[in-house]
């Protein structure tokens, strides 16, 4: 049992972080305050061959093995999440089009997505309770030589300047958890993307509603086999869970390293308050959390590259960081007090990073239920 | 009886050679003798001290085309220590030496001693951070930077000179030789220093510093990037570990982070002050005094402070 | 199309050391080790030059049996192949060896056209390997180069030397060392890094060198190493008033006599 990366792993989070030190730390806090979609950055990830890490050599890909991609996401997400977000979400529409993609889809879209030429949205879910019910479901209807989608898809990330999303509707009402997956162009007659919703944080990624009025689609836009969309949902999500959970773990990290760092310099009562013991709490509590944390991901990532289950460990890594990611960054900022308050500091972005990347994307909706199933 | 030899191809810092090598000199037997590339270097080398001054006569070009000249020299000559300038092409030919005639070098010794037979050397280690002293067999190559020592007073009598003919390494050819723009100004000799950084916004803003250094009658200095980078100081004022050491009795550090691989360069001045906006700057821990605040807002403040009293 | 040899060194990364303020020594147990900074821009230097007039680069280091772990490293940079030797106790090598050792290991590996190295080491920085190695290999040397072109088999080197520049024109074969402003050295594609594993690597024994007890003998030696630290006072004003702070400035540098 090996608790170590391999050299490779190594060599490609050490590339990350160099990557990330290089191009993201100057302009990490600039993102954050203007939320502006950082073309330059996707053209140097995409140089770097991270957008297609994950997929084969054959796509394109690095074919890298997804324990090195967790370890990249992570050290991009010390840096900047917001970029991370990107990555992930470009990697979700790669990756469902490269593994349910006819021939023609994968011709079209994944080169390009791993090249950075054209980026990529993964869209599921709606404003209703679950996708697929409520009075803004997107369906698709059946017509000659194709389907017509109509509702609306919320929330979705790297909307707006992606030129593809892939989406997931219902071809029949009375049948609501059968989902069936489409790559549409987003240059579709009817695609109009809402406006840009403001979110807390990971600004720089865009979140805004699809909305499909009568977007006809061809037959060859269905993703996989209709009706059989929810697989690819489940899988796809499931592993954007880890991938988020990377991002949890990175930003918990940069934060603990931050505070760690002001309690050995910030002088109080003639002490550096790293020697009060409220404070040594506090950064012992993150700093467990966060090594903790870490290993969980690593497990989890490891299940997935080695083709086991992985459901019940993804699971409790959500559970573990939706309890206490937003606690690291609570206590961080207490550590640093009225100066790590400042937005001058890094902790009022990672605070607010860090609350986004808990959000989407649990294995199943409900981490918990997950975990009791298996107890049982 | 081998002595010891000096080469350097800068007069000035010839000069300083002589202070070590006529300290060493009471421990090892020998005479001092010095090489140098023109008369009007032998001639005031002469005069302070050396046994005796060999003239290079060479085709001229690039110091450098003459280590195997040199290297020649240093061969017959057989001295216990060869001390080389310690400017760039003082290295390469130091280097040069030591490897034709399998001796050791010691690349910018701050400090040289004889005890046991063998060379006792310090010098810098780790981009400044570390100070190191070593031992090495003799014969040995040793560089010395420029300032490192004063020359020494003048002799009382003069060393004999002679000249040498000496080959040039035909093998490259050297052409487009550039002075990059120089103010004249010798930052090295400068005993009151402003130095400028990257806190700066633009070119025109230096003028804030220029107004401070006119109220110390400072020289104005500056970090790496505004000289290499920036491009609003001459290179030749640029201190660091590649840059200018200076010693002067006044540093001022305005909106630099203070990196080790400038500090190198400034630490040794007797008082150092900094302004930067940033309150964990490693300058403030290389620094006497300080001032955390906004450079654009301290200078005025401080030039017109000064000017009163 | 010129065949390519850059020398590189595995230090130790000299921002990861600490320096005990107790007694000055120096700790390194934090520092983890790197291809030196130099060396990195004359690696990159050749990738450059073989990318534009093809030819090929390869990789030779000396170093303690930690040098194996710089293999990938170095290959995915671009380099075609790394040679290394390793020799339990190269820490205390000096220049003198290090010199003797590559040399004769680069007469073992036959022609090439251009050996580059970095202007010197980024934990020693003794900036003497280069001009050792075309000594004992009799080729020229053009040191302190920071632009670097390729004309059939003229290589034209721009030298800093001071304030001044000048160029040098040399035949090849020539030993070049390379200042940090030559370029940037590129951080290595995902590709490149994985890509770096499928590319050979090939020990050189020093036994094989064949080379006299008396080159590998250092002749220098370190006798102790202890962190530069200058006491400073370290007085820093930051009140929120400006004016303030200067005002207190002021009377310190008038009371050291300054002003």
């Amino acid at each position: 049992m090996k608790f170590e990366l391999t050299e490779e792993q190594g060599l490609i989070q050490q590339s990350a972080r160099d990557f990330a030190k290089e191009f993201l730390d100057p302009v990490a806090a600039d993102l954050d305050r203007t939320g502006e979609f950082p073309t330059a950055i996707v053209k140097e990830l995409a140089k770097h061959d991270f957008l297609g890490l994950h997929l084969p050599a054959d796509a394109g890909g690095a074919a890298a093995g997804f324990v090195s991609y967790i370890a990249a996401i992570e050290a991009l997400s010390r840096s900047c999440s917001a970029v991370a977000s990107i990555v992930n979400n470009q990697a979700m529409s790669s990756y469902a089009i490269y593994h349910w993609g006819s021939a023609d889809l994968k011709k079209k879209y994944v080169a390009p997505l791993i090249k950075g030429e054209i980026i990529g949205a993964f869209a599921v879910y709606e404003h209703g309770p679950t996708p697929g019910i409520g009075p803004d479901a997107l369906t698709a209807t059946k017509q000659d030589g194709g389907y017509v989608l109509k509702g609306t898809k919320a929330y979705v990330r790297n909307a707006g300047v992606a030129n593809v999303y892939v989406v997931f509707a219902i071809t029949d009402p009375a049948d609501p958890k059968a989902l069936t997956g489409f790559v549409v162009d987003a240059t579709a007659p009817g695609l109009k993307v809402g406006p840009k919703h403001s979110t807390m944080g990971l600004k720089g990624c865009p979140v805004a509603d699809v909305v499909f009025e009568n977007v006809a689609v061809p037959e060859g836009a269905v993703l996989g086999t209709v009706k059989k969309g929810r697989e690819i949902v489940t899988r796809t999500l499931a592993l954007a869970s880890i991938a988020e959970g990377a991002q949890t773990v990175g930003i918990g990290q940069t934060a603990v390293e931050h505070a760690a760092g002001h309690a050995r310099e910030r002088v109080q009562f003639g002490k550096p308050v790293g020697t009060f013991q409220a404070v040594q709490t506090l950064l012992a509590e993150s700093k467990t959390d966060c090594y903790l944390a870490r290993l969980a991901l690593f497990n989890a990532a490891q299940l997935v590259e080695d083709g086991k289950p992985f459901e019940t460990e993804a699971a409790m890594l959500k559970s573990f960081l939706a309890r206490l990611g937003s606690k690291i960054l609570l206590d961080t900022c207490q550590v640093e007090g009225g100066m790590g308050y400042s937005e001058t500091m890094p902790i009022p972005r990672l605070f607010r990073d860090i609350a986004g990347t808990n959000l989407l994307d649990a294995p199943a909706d409900f981490p918990d239920g997950v975990i009791a199933a298996s107890i049982n | 009886m081998p002595g010891i030899i000096t080469f350097s191809e800068e007069r000035e810092l010839g000069k300083q050679l002589l202070t070590p090598a006529l300290e060493l000199k009471k421990s090892l037997s020998g005479p001092v003798t010095v090489l140098a590339l023109n008369d009007a270097d032998a001639k005031e080398l002469a005069a302070l001290g050396a046994d005796k001054v060999l003239v290079l006569q060479a085709a001229g070009g690039w110091p450098e085309g003459l280590s195997e000249a040199i290297s020649g020299l240093v061969s017959t000559a057989a001295p216990s220590i060869f001390l080389v300038g310690g400017t760039l092409p003082g290295k390469h030919i130091g280097a040069y030496v030591a490897a034709k005639l399998n001796l050791a070098m010691v690349t910018d010794a701050k400090s040289l001693k004889v005890e046991n037979g063998k060379l006792l050397t310090t010098r810098l280690l780790f981009a400044g951070l570390a100070l190191c002293e070593e031992e090495s067999v003799l014969p040995v190559v040793a560089t010395i930077p420029s300032r490192t020592f004063l020359p020494p007073n003048a002799a009382g009598k003069a060393g004999a000179a002679e000249t040498v003919k000496a080959e040039t390494d035909s093998r490259v050819a050297i052409s487009d030789i550039t002075r990059a723009e120089s103010s004249g100004v010798d930052i090295g000799a400068a005993t009151r220093v402003v130095a400028v950084g990257r806190g700066f916004r633009k070119q025109e803003d230096l003028k804030l510093a220029q107004d401070l250094a006119s109220v110390f009658h400072a020289e104005i200095a500056c970090s790496r990037p505004v000289a290499e980078e920036e491009h609003w100081l001459p290179i030749d004022h640029y201190v660091g570990i590649s840059g200018h050491t200076v010693k002067p009795e006044l540093y001022v550090a305005v909106g630099i982070s203070g990196q080790v691989q400038h500090m190198v360069g400034a630490r040794e001045s007797k008082v150092i002050a900094a302004i930067d906006n940033d309150e964990h700057a490693p300058i403030f821990e290389a620094a006497d005094y300080g001032i955390v605040g906004d450079l654009y807002e301290v200078l005025p403040l401080l030039t017109a402070a000064l000017k009163k009293k | 199309m010129p065949k390519c040899l850059v020398c590189y060194k595995w230090t130790l990364d000299e921002q990861d050391i600490r320096v005990n303020p107790d007694d000055l020594s120096l700790d390194t147990s934090r520092a983890k080790a790197k291809i030196s900074d130099f060396d990195r821009n004359a690696i990159e230097e050749a990738t450059l030059i073989v990318e534009k007039h093809g030819g090929s680069v390869n990789a030779l280091s000396y170093g303690t049996p930690d040098v194996k772990q710089s293999l990938k490293d170095v290959l995915s940079r671009g380099p075609e192949k790394v040679y290394w030797i390793a020799q339990s106790g190269a820490q205390t090598s000096d220049a003198y060896v290090t010199a003797n050792v590559l040399a004769a290991a680069i007469r073992k590996l036959g022609q090439y056209d251009l050996i580059l190295c970095g202007e010197g080491s980024s934990d020693e920085f003794n900036r003497q390997t280069p001009v050792r190695l075309a000594a004992l290999l009799g080729l020229p040397c053009v040191t302190y180069v920071e632009k670097l072109s390729v004309e059939g088999d003229t290589i034209k080197a721009t030298r800093r030397v001071a304030d001044c520049s000048e160029v040098a024109t040399v035949k090849g074969p020539v030993v070049i060392s390379v200042l940090n402003q030559i370029n940037k050295p590129r951080i290595p594609t995902l590709k490149q890094v994985l890509g770096a594993a499928k590319k050979p690597n090939e020990e050189i024994k020093i036994a094989d060198l064949g080379l006299k007890p008396e080159s590998l003998q250092p002749k220098s030696a370190r006798k102790s190493v202890k962190g530069f630290v200058t006491k400073r006072k370290k007085i820093v004003y930051k009140e929120a008033n400006a004016a303030a702070n200067v005002a207190k400035l002021a009377s310190s540098l008038a009371a050291e006599g300054l002003c």
